[in-house]
């Protein structure tokens, strides 16, 4: 039996090959992303092996804002190394620092050109430095830095070179004497570091007498384990102590975190190709299924059992499974670094040093391949067990309605659930999950309701009304658009699978089309409404969360024509009995109050102005679920572990722009919570003073002062935002064309079944003088009315889906809604294109049909 | 009855091979056929299976290439045609009926009718079409899809299909053989007639002694040669011949 089904998969060559290709995508995607993460995590794991080795115990801050929030001033301080110091079986320990800054040439351009952090490090005795100089040596004095390598070539940088390096404190100018390699040669991630001594790289970041990690190294005899319960018992609360290898551990696994999104984000489009994959299986094995009537009933009149017809089918299955698995694993190892490049492209630069296969990736591969399309092979395969031993003797009895079955309605409701759900996992958002489920409960009343009166199932209503009407657009082409039209609604429930497998792509691009442009109009008016003033001064590397130093505000207080300067920074709290953080804006009370003007609930402008000591201005619904009101007082835990009570002086309404929930002093934000930096300035102008003036005066500042720094009127500001939503959602786009492309592969194969099908409708065609231009147009305008059909159908889910989720999940926030009408224009023509792609081969293979074979009487 | 002797040869072939296979394997499904078919004349060619008939007929209406020798159809010479001069040809020049009817089951009966004026993209003569349906007797089903339609109606839809665009010559391969007598017979008149009243030529293939009687010549043909050209006989006359050839 295996042998007969072997032999019948390697005389449909182009069938299996068009039909693996659907799965080989999907699992390719899957099998990349695992690929991938593996190893940048692989990559990760051992930088931070190397950076912990000689290290048996390890002081840092404690995170107790979760593992994303890192306060800005370490609660690390020389007191507590000298405490360390004077612990009974330290050998030696010493505090160290690490921290983001920016590396600049002496032009003042970043060396960084990507996302990937630029560390200013402090040098550490040599029992704990992870760094080696390959040229030079490690910095003697203060004007001296050591490089890593990467970054001196990337920037062609050489010993007694300069470099401009600004910290959150303060920018200096060093002479490079030592170019640094990391641990055993390993690249040190996408990252550049650069080497000072400790009170140097102090000063730079601001954190004098602190440091970031204290590095302890024990007494010969002492294990890492008992050295750190000993000194966990001589620090506070405030400090976290693990053993070095605890350390590298937890740097791993927090990395790891991050990453998870990375994965899960790339998993949910290898999922999406998956479904379009699974749609295509379902089809074409629907399809051979019914071709293959006269078979069945002949296996079957020949004493055949029903599961020998049933394995018959699922092997075929099994085998495409495997095939698709097996290729879409070797297809996923190619794809690895293709993604790896595509998040380059998009700025995202992470470590990949020798290619991670982990036996999971395999696995998973080969199991997702085969699970994916035995299941949706399995329903036409009941089917096929269906067809009675007489159809072998009938000329043209009919395949056994379709699964009208509670089975058959089952499946398809998995099938939507998954495509539901899969899609609310792609937007953590929990409203796309109500929309699906709400939906799929119609869908299944609807098919159940059907069952019962079995009416003609709604969709075949749908196809048949959309092939009409996108037919008119090829109707007046004449017969070969006319037939092309009748072509398409001929087996409706064939064309709308067919074309559902598009639908799913298209309307998760139309979804994230629409998404992204509501977004965009959302900042826009978010930036107009709360511009505070008519310049706005941030880290020229945004994206990095990295902030700007406290001295640039009363910098540019100096240039001629500006006539007021404030500072904002955000940071991060939980209030008690709560597990919740709560965003923190700190400003400055009297300049923010004069150009930034909240809708107030209780208290007024003054009452901002006025802010000092604990006085918090909170949201309104901040207020109402902790019942606060003016005067009340309430405790939150900040991110350097201390908690601070506060006390309310006023309540805004809601969505108020720049303020988060709380809002304090700027020197309370410095002093309870930790706060070294400013997130951005706002600049405002004297009367009569203009842009363009105003702005160069401040961007020479900037450049002499503050390299890290640059300055943006709104209407930049918004290019910016709107530059960043533009390429995710290319990067989306890219990803989602995949799910596309599987779907075209599907339009192929069920042209090129129907064709075989039709063949002596075409052989009658071509013998009364129908050109074979004009069988390749009929055939390509039916492709383009399926397409089309599937676009449609896509373009309405996704912008009813997209106005649906955001009206509930956004409802009471100050989500603009938008329609990106060009983009919908153009993905109607994508689809048509890819109408017109599918139909190349098939069209070809219709026009070069041998007319008296087709012809030929049985 | 038109006169043979004044009347044009429509299709003219001459000396046609047809060979399948090479060296030893090699078949031939014709060894040497020269034949004329003139005008308003409707021709029946018989023989046992494999004599090629079909072969002929295919090679005749430009379906199918010969191996050597010559066809021309209404004055054009097919043997060097390309694709699309061919296909253009049988557009214009060659009206089809075949066993298995072949209408297509999207179109109705009178979409189906008018396919060969569609395809050439040409209006159909309104007058003509009403003849033609009068006279196959469809009026009533024009709106019915093949599906709708019994097999000797679907068969006489096709007949007027042939007809539409007034082709120079008709060729009907087996046209009785999917139809009960009834509508065999039925089909059979339809073919008489468009030679008497509309001047048609029709070249029919067929085994059947009973179609070939409705014919006014008839042809026999055994291993790729003709054996027999003369006029058509009655049903036992042309059995006995068949007999007697073997």
């Amino acid at each position: 039996m295996f042998k007969l089904v072997l032999r019948g998969f390697l005389q449909r060559k182009l069938r299996v090959t068009l039909t693996a290709v659907a799965i080989v995508l999907g699992v390719a995607l899957m099998a990349g992303t695992y690929i991938l993460t593996d190893t940048i995590n692989n990559s990760f794991a051992t930088i931070f092996q190397t950076a912990s080795a000689g290290h048996d115990v390890v002081v840092t801050p404690t995170q107790v804002l979760g593992r994303r929030v890192r306060a800005q001033t370490s609660p690390v301080t020389q007191g507590m190394l000298e405490t360390v110091q004077r612990t009974p079986g330290v050998a030696q320990a010493s505090g160290s620092i690490f921290t983001p800054g920016t590396f600049l040439n002496m032009k003042r351009e970043r060396l960084t050109t990507t996302n990937a952090p630029a560390f200013i490090g402090s040098l550490v005795p040599s029992h704990f430095e992870s760094f080696k100089p390959v040229r030079g040596s490690f910095p003697q004095n203060a004007g001296q830095v050591a490089i890593d390598e990467a970054t001196a070539q990337r920037a062609g940088l050489h010993v007694g070179q300069q470099i401009i390096v600004a910290g959150s404190a303060a920018t200096g100018t060093y002479t490079i004497v030592g170019i640094l390699k990391f641990g055993g040669g390993e690249s040190f991630g996408g990252a550049g570091a650069a080497l000072f001594v400790p009170a140097e790289a102090q000063r730079l970041l601001g954190e004098t007498g602190r440091y970031d990690q204290i590095d302890v190294a024990a007494q010969h005899g002492v294990t890492p384990g008992e050295l750190r319960d000993r000194i966990r018992k001589e620090l506070p609360a405030t400090v976290d102590v693990r053993t070095g290898a605890e350390q590298a551990k937890k740097d791993t696994s927090d990395l790891e975190n991050n990453l998870g999104f990375l994965r899960t984000f790339l998993l949910i489009f290898a999922y999406v190709a998956l479904v379009v994959g699974a749609f295509i299986i379902f089809n074409t094995f629907s399809i051979t299924v019914a071709q293959r009537t006269r078979e069945f009933g002949l296996l079957r009149t020949l004493g055949g059992s029903r599961a020998q017809v049933l394995r018959s089918v699922v092997y075929e299955g099994l085998m495409l499974g495997v095939l698709g698995g097996v290729l879409g694993l070797l297809a996923g190892i190619g794809i690895a670094p293709a993604l790896d490049q595509l998040f380059k492209a998009f700025g995202a630069d992470l470590p990949d040093s020798g290619t991670v296969i982990e036996s999971r990736t395999v696995i998973v591969s080969i199991l997702v391949g085969v699970g994916v399309t035995v299941a949706a092979g399995l329903p036409p395969a009941l089917r096929a067990t269906r067809v009675p031993p007489l159809a072998a003797m009938r000329e043209g009895v009919s395949t056994p309605r379709g699964v009208r079955t509670g089975v058959g309605v089952l499946i398809r409701a998995v099938i939507f659930a998954v495509v539901g759900f899969g899609l609310a996992a792609l937007l953590s958002s929990p409203a796309v999950g109500v929309i699906a489920f709400v939906g799929l409960s119609i869908y299944v009343t609807v098919m159940l309701a059907g069952l019962v009166r079995g009416d003609r199932p709604a969709r075949h209503r749908i196809v048949s009304a959309l092939g009409r009407a996108l037919g008119s657009l090829v109707r007046w082409r004449g017969i070969t658009g006319r037939l092309a039209e009748e072509n398409s609604i001929r087996q409706p429930g064939r064309t709308m699978v067919t074309a559902m497998a598009l639908t799913v792509g298209l309307a998760l691009v139309a979804f994230v089309a629409v998404l992204a442009d509501g977004f965009k109009a959302t900042i826009d008016h978010a930036v107009d409404s709360s511009f505070a003033g008519d310049l706005i001064v941030e880290n020229s590397q945004s994206g990095n969360e990295q902030g700007i130093p406290t001295g640039v505000a009363k910098a540019l207080r100096t240039v001629h024509g500006v006539s007021g300067v404030t500072a904002i920074a955000f940071s991060i709290g939980r209030p008690r009995g709560t597990s919740s953080n709560e965003t923190v804006t700190a400003v400055e009370p009297e300049s923010f109050a004069k150009v930034y003007k909240p809708e107030w609930k209780h208290g007024s402008i003054a009452t901002l102005s006025g802010l000092s000591g604990n006085g918090a201005v909170v949201t309104e619904g901040f207020a109402k679920k902790r019942h606060l009101h003016v005067g009340s007082t309430f405790t939150m835990l900040t991110p350097t572990g201390r908690d601070v009570t506060l006390s309310t002086r006023g309540i805004i309404a809601e969505n108020a722009g720049l303020l988060g929930g709380v809002t304090v002093a700027r020197t309370l934000a410095a002093s309870a919570f930790g706060q070294r930096e400013d997130a951005v300035d706002f600049v405002s102008y004297a009367p009569g003073a203009g842009n363009a003036q105003v702005q160069p005066a401040v961007d020479r500042l900037l450049k002499a002062s503050y390299p890290q720094t640059r300055s943006r009127t709104a209407a930049q500001f918004k290019q910016d935002l709107a530059g960043q939503i533009n390429s995710l959602l290319t990067l989306i786009y890219v990803l989602l064309a995949l799910s596309v492309i599987v779907s075209l592969f599907g339009i192929v194969n069920t042209l090129i079944l129907s064709i075989y099908e039709r063949t002596r409708e075409l052989g009658m065609m071509r013998a009364i003088g129908t050109s074979r231009r004009q069988i390749r147009q009929m055939i390509r305008y039916e492709s383009v009315i399926t397409s089309m059909i599937g676009g449609v159908l896509g373009l309405v889910i996704g912008v009813v889906g997209a106005v649906l989720t955001t009206t509930f999940a956004l409802s009471g926030s100050s989500y603009v809604q938008a329609i990106p009408y060009g983009t919908l224009v153009v993905l109607l023509f994508v689809a048509a294109l890819a109408g017109v792609l599918a139909a190349q081969l098939p069209a070809r293979r219709a026009a070069r049909l041998d007319m008296l074979s087709a012809l030929a009487t049985e | 009855m038109a006169d043979p002797g004044q009347a044009q040869d429509i299709v003219l072939a001459s000396d046609l091979t047809k060979r399948y296979g090479e060296g030893e394997a090699a078949v031939d499904a014709l060894a040497g056929v020269s034949v004329a078919f003139p005008e308003k004349r409707f021709a029946a060619i018989m023989g046992p299976s494999g004599s090629g008939k079909s072969t002929l007929m295919h090679i005749l209406a430009g379906l199918d290439r010969p191996s050597s020798g010559t066809v021309s159809l209404a004055g054009t010479e097919l043997t060097g045609l390309q694709d699309k001069a061919l296909t253009q040809l049988r557009r214009d020049r060659i009206g089809f009926i075949f066993q298995t009817f072949n209408l297509l089951p999207v179109l109705n009966a009178e979409e189906n009718i008018l396919l060969p004026l569609s395809i050439a993209g040409r209006e159909p003569d309104r007058e003509w079409f009403q003849t033609l349906i009068d006279t196959v007797g469809i009026g009533d089903r024009l709106t019915h899809r093949p599906a709708e339609l019994s097999g000797g109606q679907q068969q006489r839809v096709a007949v007027a299909r042939a007809l539409v665009s007034r082709p120079s010559v008709v060729f009907a391969d087996e046209p009785s053989g999917n139809l009960d007598s009834k509508s065999s017979n039925e089909v059979l008149h339809l073919l008489r007639q468009a030679v008497d009243e509309f001047g048609q030529t029709v070249v029919m293939v067929t085994h059947d002694a009973h179609a070939a009687s409705f014919a006014d010549r008839l042809l026999l043909l055994a291993d790729g040669r003709i054996v027999h050209d003369g006029e058509a006989m009655s049903t036992e006359q042309t059995l006995d011949l068949m007999k007697d050839l073997g």
